[in-house]
């Protein structure tokens, strides 16, 4: 198709997408429904007279439409700052496991089983939605500066959700693993972790209206990293909404704190040899001991920051899956915030008083450039004189992530764990965050 | 003669040859075209199409679902669903099944006023770039979002009851969005607009886009709002957003129908609220984002009470909530696109207007928040929080100072009985944005409401430290 173009255009990009998976789902703890899904599609960006255009189709027989829809996009696009991705030697990451690829339908459903009737050996009462997932992505990307390549990766994913209801209290616990080998996923680890929280929910605590510490725990630490998403993106750098802008080099958070962004861990459901733009993936030291180190970019972004790529374009949401319609834009890979000292266990031994906050609601609304948050604490858990003495409800917590990660952090955990497929997070003890309660 | 219209002895071959106790398949044709500039520079400029379908087979009382882009070979995708619903059917204890539903036979044809579809991509584009410039050039303002999307599918549905519905599916967003910044103060403001209309929608919105840019500006001196409680009043933007987010989704049948405790929450006759509140989930009107004639299961849409008289009535239903609950299907079961399957879903969700005037409101309170317009909500069930895109101190029933950083948060059944004012002045409308559900995002909806007044809100802030 490339070829097609030849002549017409000065550069070009075909990306094309194919997947197939299966996915079952349990609701109330009953299997309710299997499906089978094959997917295809194409994207096409090409640079003419040295404007962008672009176009995504689902027709793979007939290219003529993709075509003449990118050109006529290309004739009122703006000036392509870059050029497209040239043939590199991409680092080896391991993305493709034949036994994800061999998974049936019927042993999702009987993991799916498993997983329900582990948790409901501790309360039958509970009510269930399970579901999991497994697929192949076949990536072909062709570019006419000579970048030509075929990736194949595989996916798993389960994720599981418990709901409580008694009258005037409803109580609702996710949890969520995912990967691209089967290994990665332990499926009864879920269900004890799910358990272990839910028991920490027997009890109810009431918390007071006050600044304090609180302790975010690996799936909490969203809270904190989310504007982080933003805020180290080169594209919100270049627009100017970065709180960070500028700032390459300086000491913009705790000493404590380093972050990397890695796309060549292995299996990560985010990790593949080359991104979406057929860019090779890297790891990248976004915060070093607290002094910012990078910013995140894709080719455009690159381009106009006059700068490298950082093998971070992906056609998919900031924190979802990848899909050949979106255009690429800057998304992290994997994250990994280093670890500390003391265990989770320590860390709440050690608190006078404070929340422990597990799972919000609201995430990312709200000015979350600025670094504010403000969420209800779904999942959180009062603690005093280091004791956890319940769940709390009608909860509120906020601050500036800028502001807490700088003078406010207290300590870091030692486990690091995987959280929401894309962080690895230990637990995250902070100062000084406001909490309301009705 | 629409292309996937074409389609139909294929479909209905397919169909009469599955050897499911039923079947359904429901194809989409979607031509779209996006244009989105970002601070001063086009970011995005596309015309695409896309083709792909769904087969859902219930066999023994267990769905199997198959998802396709390449329509060649439906009769192996009817297949495929079949074989995958064996694999469901012996595992269950719980049948599935359908209410009834009479067939239909329908073709239904949008009418655009300036359709969408024949407007050069060009002239697209230099109104979003003029709406663009505008914000842009008010002082303070660092980066704007413009973004235009329209999307028109041919959504075509068939199942083996005999049903065989055509319908054109128009859907046309404006977001305009200005950040400004002073330091490391960053403020956010934006207008996000969505019908089932023409680009007539779109026209004419030099005014907005420059409001937008000006409160971006406003915002940045601001006072944050400190948090605690307070008696809120809420514009009719916020109060849909948040009777969409805090009791729609409770009234969406499939949270309960497997789900006893959910159910004796959820009873008809369970008083609510006021008796001036009435909610009501409205099937159809035409030309609003999201408001089509069918269903995703083809079940014509109608027009419920939610709540009347501050009592609950009903839910919304699918077709299987509402055999297994003993209801009648509402028209709710929808998908935001061929890669998945219906689930219960609101269209038009909105409280209807009352008596009350927005100076009626004001009087009486000594220290309260005026909140407009949302930057989102989320809900879990009873627990819901929102955010005010902006909002206003109120101080012995006067409008004061602006503030910022306002999210509401609570429990709905209780906020729902402090809602003790309900104004006069309905507004519906739809946003660009939509809703999100099962992983189901965003599907088109629209909501709406006159202003309401909720004492005891708990708001969300920074804590004096």
């Amino acid at each position: 198709m490339l070829e097609g173009l030849h002549g017409k255009v000065e550069s070009a990009e075909l990306y094309e997408l194919k997947s197939w998976g299966a996915l079952v789902q349990f609701r109330a703890g009953e299997l309710e429904s299997a499906k089978s899904v094959e997917q295809a599609g194409r994207a096409l960006r090409l640079i003419r007279d040295g404007r962008l255009g672009y176009s995504t189709t689902t027709d793979l027989k007939d290219p003529e439409p993709l075509i003449e829809n990118a050109l006529a996009s290309a004739e009122f696009g703006d000036p392509a700052p870059f050029r497209f991705a040239a043939k590199a030697t991409p680092p080896q990451v391991e993305c493709f496991d034949p036994e994800v690829e061999r998974l049936g339908v019927e042993r999702l459903i009987a993991m799916g089983e498993e997983i329900v009737d582990r948790i409901k050996a501790y309360n039958p009462d509970l009510n269930l939605m399970v579901s999991l997932s497994r697929g192949v992505e076949e990536l072909l990307l062709q570019t006419t500066e000579g970048q030509e390549l075929q990736e194949r990766g595989t996916g798993l994913a389960l994720s599981v959700m418990a709901q409580r209801t008694e009258e005037g209290d409803i109580l609702i616990i996710y949890d969520d693993a995912a990967s691209r080998t089967l290994k990665g996923v332990d499926h009864l680890q879920l269900a004890d972790s799910l358990i272990e929280r839910l028991r920490w929910c027997e009890r109810l605590a009431r918390v007071e209206t006050k600044a304090m510490p609180v302790l975010f725990t690996p799936r909490g630490a969203l809270v904190l990293l989310l504007p982080l998403v933003v805020g180290l993106s080169g594209k919100s750098v270049l627009l100017g909404v970065s709180p960070l802008a500028g700032k390459l080099g300086e000491q913009a958070f705790d000493p404590r704190l380093t972050l990397t962004d890695d796309g060549t861990v292995p299996f990560a459901p985010r990790s593949s040899r080359f991104d979406d733009e057929g860019v090779p993936t890297s790891r990248k030291v976004l915060i070093d001991r607290g002094k910012v180190g990078q910013f995140l970019y894709d080719l455009k972004t690159a381009g106009l920051a006059k700068t490298a790529s950082t093998g971070n374009g992906f056609k998919g949401s900031l924190l979802g899956g990848r899909d050949f319609k979106n255009p690429p834009e800057v998304a992290p890979t994997t994250w990994t915030v280093a670890g500390g000292e003391k265990t989770f266990k320590e860390l709440i031994a050690g608190l006078k008083e404070g929340l422990i906050v597990d799972q919000v609601i609201g995430l990312g609304q709200g000015n979350i450039a600025s670094g504010e948050f403000s969420n209800n604490v779904a999942v959180g858990f009062y603690v005093r004189d280091g004791e956890v003495l319940g769940r709390v409800k009608n909860t509120m917590i906020a601050g500036n992530v800028y502001e807490l990660l700088k003078g406010r952090l207290i300590e870091l955990g030692r486990e690091v764990e995987w959280a929401h497929g894309l962080f690895r997070a230990p637990a995250i003890l902070v100062d000084g965050v406001g909490v309301a309660s009705q | 003669m629409p292309a996937m219209l074409e389609l139909e002895p294929k479909v209905r071959a397919a169909i009469a040859k599955s050897r499911a106790d039923y079947t359904e398949v429901r194809l989409e044709r979607e031509w779209r075209t996006r244009v989105l500039f970002q601070k001063d520079r086009l970011e995005n400029i596309e015309a695409s199409t896309e083709v792909g379908g769904l087969v859902r087979c219930l066999v023994g009382g267990g769905w199997g679902i198959a998802v396709f882009n390449s329509l060649d070979e439906l009769g192996k995708k009817v297949e495929e669903a079949y074989r995958v619903a064996k694999a469901v059917s012996p595992k269950i204890s719980e049948r599935s099944s359908l209410a009834p539903l009479d067939p239909v036979e329908d073709e239904v044809h949008a009418r655009l006023a300036r359709d969408f579809r024949e407007i050069p991509l060009v002239k697209k584009k230099e109104l979003v770039e003029h709406y663009n410039q505008i914000m842009l050039s008010v002082p303070k303002v660092v980066s704007t979002t413009t973004r235009y999307t329209d999307s028109f599918k041919e959504w075509l549905f068939a199942n083996s009851e005999g049903t065989f519905i055509f319908e054109e599916r128009p859907d046309i967003t404006l977001v305009l969005a200005a950040t400004a910044r002073e330091g490391d103060n960053i403020q956010q403001a934006f207008e996000s607009i969505g019908e089932a209309q023409g680009f007539e929608l779109v026209e004419g919105l030099e005014e907005k886009a420059k409001e937008v840019a000006d409160r971006a500006v406003a915002l940045l001196s601001a006072k944050p709002v400190e948090g605690g409680q307070y008696t809120v009043i809420l514009d009719q933007d916020l109060a849909g957003v948040f009777i969409h987010e805090a009791f729609g989704h409770l009234c969406e049948a499939d949270f309960t129908y497997k789900n006893e405790r959910m159910r004796e929450l959820l009873q008809p006759g369970r008083e609510f609220g006021v008796k001036e509140l009435n909610i009501i989930e409205d099937g159809f009107l035409p030309g609003r984002r999201g408001n089509y004639r069918y269903d995703d299961e083809g079940v014509p849409r109608r027009r419920i009470y939610l709540i009347k008289n501050g009592v609950l009535q009903g839910l919304m239903h699918s077709r299987e909530t509402a055999a297994k609950l003993g209801a009648e299907p509402t028209g709710n079961a929808r998908a935001i696109s061929y890669r998945f399957e219906p689930i219960v879903r609101m269209r038009n969700t909105y409280i209807d207007r009352g008596t009350a005037s927005f100076e009626e409101m004001l009087r009486g309170i000594d220290h309260g928040i005026y909140a407009k317009s949302a930057f989102g909500g989320q809900t879990e069930f009873e627990q819901f929080t929102f955010s005010a895109a902006y909002a206003y101190e109120i101080e012995h029933g006067e409008l004061g100072e602006m503030l910022r950083d306002v999210v509401l948060t609570g429990n709905v059944f209780e906020t729902l009985k402090n809602i003790d004012m309900i104004g006069d002045d309905l507004q519906i409308r739809g946003g660009a944005g939509g809703c999100g559900k099962g992983g189901q995002s965003p599907l088109p909806v629209t909501d709406g409401a006159p202003h309401i007044r909720i004492q005891n809100v708990t708001i969300g802030g920074r804590a004096r430290c």
